[in-house]
């Protein structure tokens, strides 16, 4: 993998197939136990693991398919939270927003048995995935901390231990994602003093994505945030954000989005590398990533692999672009 | 003093979900436009219940009906399709962004029938609301108008005739609501011109701001041609409370956190309605939640609504 340029990865979930989604319900009805969910949990993500490696992606992730709300997931598992009554996020789709109610802890690693399970399955690296401090109190309710910093930083002290054991378990590229970060921008100092306690010790390569909402107000303010690299939503935007890398140019690794999650169709290989271009008038071959947008839980499985797959190619296209370059004929 | 809520109430609870079931059913093709039609007034019927019971003085409908704040303006007017999703402001909560597409307009009549519906349900008073001229055209993409004034000032031309038709219809007071004023302060002007051509309908409006401190704006405000002025008091660091005496207009208080499932002790809530009534007469404050309960599971905002009753009663406020 290390002498490929653009290296290619995604940005964490995937489709569930149908008789995973069957089954998350019927646990949920408790008509299916734990341990046939878990069954079926390990061999959706088996099934990714081979998908990844036919699509040809350099930097694997596990697909989330033990997962459904990714600060749910944690809260659920960390003692300090509850879990709340339903709320509305849009049209009839619901959630319970989980509530910080006592002194946060974690009582046993979360995600660890996940990553080693998935790691096991690949030669290629597999990423850890963790939610970031800043977003889990954003989309939280906090009763129990006086401040929205003390409660993020509470919550980087038990997101730092979960990176470390990930670390140790073998993690080389840990992802932070940090999705709520502009929504308060004048709390970035909040979000970047939280994400250096979880990667203080880090030594794997670290990233954070980022998405759906107003970038260039908190850029270059987000250079800051101790990650190796930014993990950004860009087809959807229509790449708008490149243009602030003009006047402050951009220092870390560049995973770009060069396809939108949300749309049913697919963009085009050739629209796709023009994305990937496009990002390389910022960011050298070397530390521009190209990957879809966002996660693509809200997909199939087929439109998944479609939108991984135009990522691939279009990647490809431009590798032989840079080879010919490189060496004229 | 008055207790009265802003926005939109939980459309389900734990034990009613006939909403979230009609809507998927309608969704799957097994429930028609009528028959959601049904289950969505019937809803609006057990939220309007809801919040007559918790004892306020002046109650809205809920506003089950609506996706968004913008999303039934954005629905009935020429001139304006529906984009992507976005965040709304700093919730984890989306709206579904208005695309103007070419000069809006509208007959006016857009809210009517769920108002005249509301009237014929609820006990007590009952208020309308509109969305804020500014908060619509800072949340659009504008694909007609050449500047964000010309923008703002069509939005309110719009929802100035929605007004004049809700004031036709009875209404006596609407809720503007308005949280871009607050978040972009930079545009008070325009908003004032905006909330001018809403004045001119007629009806008594309540400006509501949320989310973001009034603090810079308090004396601006006090010149804008409105009944009542809304003020988020516990969204974010504010000395608002304690300068409510800039204001000319009545003040409704936002006391209680409708963004945070920690209910209020009596003594806190208690100790913030004594501020502000060192800065305001007792018939010119009402007292009500933030901004809308939605942000809230339904159990907790029905504690909300108690806990705010129950501080108004404390601190000599009569139901009227």
């Amino acid at each position: 993998v290390s002498d490929q340029v653009l290296l290619t990865t995604t940005v964490g979930s995937f489709g569930k197939p149908d008789y995973l989604q069957k089954a998350r319900n019927a646990n949920a009805r408790g008509k299916l136990g734990e341990s046939e969910l878990n069954e079926l949990e390990r061999k959706a993500t088996e099934e990714w693991v081979r998908r990844q490696e036919r699509l040809d992606i350099d930097i694997l992730v596990d697909g989330e398919m033990y997962r459904g709300d990714m600060v749910a997931y944690f809260a659920e598992r960390l003692d300090g939270f509850r879990i709340g009554g339903l709320v509305r996020s849009y049209g009839n789709r619901y959630y319970h927003k989980p509530i910080i109610a006592s002194k946060v802890s974690r009582p046993r690693p979360m995600t660890v048995d996940w990553f080693r399970y998935t790691q096991s399955l690949t030669d290629r690296p597999v990423k850890g995935m963790l939610t970031g401090p800043y977003t889990m109190l954003d989309w939280s309710y906090n009763e129990a901390y006086k401040t929205r910093r003390d409660a993020a930083l509470a919550l980087a002290e038990v997101v730092r231990q979960e990176a470390e054991d990930l670390q140790a378990a073998g993690a080389r590229y840990i992802q932070i994602d940090e999705p709520a970060i502009h929504a308060r921008p004048e709390e970035i100092e909040i979000a970047i003093e939280a994400m250096g306690v979880v990667t203080q010790n880090l030594d794997a390569k670290t990233v954070s994505h980022i998405c759906y909402g107003d970038f260039a107000a908190i850029y270059p303010k987000v250079l800051e945030l101790p990650v190796d690299q930014l993990d950004l939503a860009m087809a959807n935007y229509g790449y708008r954000w490149l243009e602030l890398f003009n006047k402050d140019p951009f220092t870390k690794e560049l995973a770009i989005g060069i396809v939108d999650v949300h749309s049913h169709e697919t963009e085009s290989v050739a629209t796709a590398a023009e994305g990937i271009r496009k990002g390389l008038r910022h960011v050298s071959k070397e530390r521009l990533l190209p990957h879809p947008d966002c996660g693509l839980k809200t997909r199939t499985v087929e439109e998944s692999e479609e939108k991984c797959r135009v990522v691939v190619e279009a990647t490809k296209v431009v590798r032989k672009e840079l080879a010919r370059q490189a060496s004229p004929a | 003093m008055k207790t009265t809520v802003t926005g939109a109430y939980p459309k389900i609870s734990d034990e009613h979900q006939d909403l979230r079931r009609a809507l998927h059913r309608h969704d799957r093709g097994e429930l028609d436009a009528s028959g959601l039609s049904g289950v969505l007034d019937e809803s609006t019927r057990w939220a309007i219940g809801e919040l007559d019971w918790a004892g306020l003085d002046v109650i809205n409908d809920g506003q089950v009906r609506w996706d968004d704040l913008l999303a039934p303006f954005a629905r009935a007017w020429t001139g304006c399709d529906r984009g992507p999703l976005e965040r709304f402001y700093d919730n984890n909560t989306y709206y579904r962004q208005p695309v103007i597409t070419g000069p809006i307009t509208t007959e006016g009549t857009t809210l009517v029938r769920d108002f005249e519906f509301a009237r014929g349900v609820a006990r007590g008073q009952l208020k309308a609301a509109v969305c804020g001229p500014l908060t619509f055209a800072t949340l659009a993409e504008d694909r007609h108008y050449r500047s964000l004034e010309d923008r703002t000032l069509a939005v309110a031309d719009a929802i100035a005739a929605e007004i004049r038709g809700l004031g036709a219809a009875g209404a006596t007071l609407v809720d503007v609501e308005e949280p871009a004023l607050v978040a972009h302060p930079e545009h008070f002007a325009l908003a004032r011109a905006a909330i001018e051509r809403l004045a001119a309908a007629g009806v008594p409006l309540a400006l509501q701001t949320y989310f973001f401190p009034a603090d810079s704006l308090l004396d601006a405000l006090a010149a804008f041609p409105v009944a009542q002025v809304g003020v988020d008091v516990r969204s974010r660091d504010t000395k608002a409370l304690e300068r409510l005496n800039a204001l000319r207009q009545t003040v409704v208080l936002g006391i209680v956190d409708a963004r945070n499932t920690r209910v209020e002790t009596e003594g806190e809530l208690v100790k913030l309605i004594e501020t502000a009534l060192k800065q305001v007469p007792g018939d010119y404050l009402w007292l009500a939640p933030t901004t809308g309960l939605e942000y809230l599971p339904h159990d907790v905002a029905v504690r909300k609504l108690k806990a705010l009753v129950a501080a108004a009663h404390a601190t000599g406020g009569v139901k009227a």
